[in-house]
């Protein structure tokens, strides 16, 4: 059996690296009048991707650091996995419907895919930033210490960031 | 108080010769502010203007920034795979008149949908021609044919006065900008100008439209021109039976809605199409739709926004 010590970490880095991709992919939308731009969006999901790896790496370094200065390091993480356990209820739900709802996408014929857009897709871009400072500010509210509470916190502002980041560095012209 | 769009208020041209007229920024915000529309007023106060004549550069630069914006929405919502599916069976039933079949998109924009089938060479051998206008849109739409290398031109002027007729006009969101006569014009103007067919895609006119539109413009566009004018073109989509009336008024060409709103689940029919045919054509259309004929409609009533 796996323990949660591994799979939360895991299962947020997993969503935060998804996201990225995504993130990358929305900040190049509406900005290449092309109809044939596979390479303009693999480039664009890749930079996203990166600016989440960089987010990550960000957010291990602080974690790291509230273990090795908390009393007790086992303690710490501990605190730090219940905090990212706190995060995922709101998350994981919300990351499945909307891996369901591209999967929907790519294989339904085209009626039941654009019931998926404007019931799913549509409104799951809008409600992302309230998804996540809801489960950022809960986590951080239910923390049982400071500095595990600013990781929450520093991982909502760090995936929120990778989008406007993105699109400010590479796509705020048309191309 | 009437709806307006802000892009129908920003752009003056010369339709003849494509030359931009002057827009004065006062006479707009004043248009604007009469149909009480504040946030639209807000929107062109901060346009760019020299000597109260809003920029024309900045204008066109906004445009082709918003028509990329719409371009994506389009994609989503696959509205040129949608046309492309009608557009084979019209052709198919209208047959060969002789000449190469030509199609001409009116209001076309930055030509995603002509540049779409030029790419997919969805409809076989057919001369695909874009028509704005704005010159500034159709000027990046031959720029983005040209660095992809397709098939198909853009012309900046009045459909109408193109050498030789269209075998089918179609346009996307183009028909609730007609309002009033204008909009029985647009019919009797394909008829006069010879078309075998038409296919108009345009904004399902529902009491959910105003409400998806905001939803889908605010989650898809940043500029605030645009999830301006999403909101109030839905808010101004004619009905179906608007545009019967409308398309009756064109005696050569015989009216159809596609799969119009009472037929189907709002969600489904954010765009929905009205076709137009030579009457004689008429049988051969439902032959090649197969199936598909029954979801053809030849009367409308009046009434309520469905849905």
């Amino acid at each position: 059996m796996v323990s949660t010590a591994a799979t939360v970490p895991a299962a947020l880095a997993g969503i935060a690296l998804l996201d990225g991709v995504l993130a990358g992919f929305r900040a190049a939308t509406g900005r290449n009048g092309r109809i044939r731009k596979h390479a303009y969006y693999r480039t664009a999901m890749r930079r996203g991707l990166s600016a989440s790896v960089a987010v990550l790496a960000l957010l291990a370094l602080a974690c790291g650091i509230v273990i090795a200065t908390a009393p007790d390091p086992g303690t710490g993480y501990a605190n730090l996995t219940r905090t990212g356990t706190v995060m995922l209820w709101t998350l994981g739900p919300y990351a499945g419907v909307v891996v369901a709802s591209l999967l929907g996408y790519a294989v339904l014929p085209r009626r039941p895919a654009t019931f998926l857009i404007l019931l799913g897709l549509g409104p799951l871009t809008l409600l992302r930033p309230w998804v996540a400072g809801a489960a950022g500010l809960t986590a951080a509210w239910t923390a049982p210490n400071l500095p595990t509470a600013g990781c929450a916190v520093l991982a909502t502002i760090g995936v929120l960031t990778v989008e406007p980041w993105v699109h400010q560095r590479w796509y705020t012209a048309p191309t | 108080m009437p709806i307006l769009e802000i892009s129908d208020l920003i752009t003056r041209h010369d339709v003849a010769t494509g030359t931009p007229l002057p827009v004065r920024r006062v006479e707009v915000l004043d248009t604007l502010a009469a149909a009480g529309d504040h946030r639209a007023v807000r929107i062109v106060a901060a346009l760019a203007h020299r000597d109260g004549v809003l920029d024309p550069a900045a204008v066109d630069r906004l445009l082709v920034r918003t028509h990329t914006e719409l371009q994506r929405l389009n994609e989503e919502l696959r509205i040129a795979e949608q046309l492309a599916d009608l557009l084979v069976p019209l052709l198919g039933a209208v047959g060969s008149t002789g000449q190469r079949p030509r199609v001409v998109d009116l209001g076309c924009g930055i030509g995603y949908v002509i540049r779409w089938l030029a790419s997919r060479q969805a409809l076989g051998e057919v001369d695909l021609y874009g028509v704005d206008v704005n010159p500034a849109p159709v000027a990046q739409a031959t720029m983005l044919a040209a660095a992809e290398k397709l098939p198909c031109q853009f012309v900046c002027g009045d459909a109408f006065t193109l050498t030789g007729p269209a075998t089918v006009y179609t346009s996307t969101g183009v028909l609730h900008h007609l309002r009033g006569a204008d909009l029985g014009a647009f019919f009797q103007a394909q008829d006069h100008a010879g078309a075998q067919a038409y296919c108009h895609f345009d904004i399902a006119a529902t009491a959910l439209a105003p409400l998806g539109a905001w939803m889908f413009h605010r989650a898809r566009m940043r500029e605030p021109l645009g999830r301006h004018d999403g909101v109030a073109s839905a808010r101004r989509a004619h009905d179906d039976h608007t545009l019967m009336l409308a398309a009756g008024t064109a005696p050569g060409l015989t009216p159809l809605l596609y799969r119009p709103v009472q037929h189907s689940n709002p969600c489904c029919a954010s765009m929905r199409p009205l076709l137009g045919i030579r009457t004689r054509h008429l049988p051969a259309l439902r032959t090649a739709l197969g199936r598909d004929a029954r979801h053809l409609v030849t009367r409308t009533r009046a009434g309520r926004r469905p849905w």
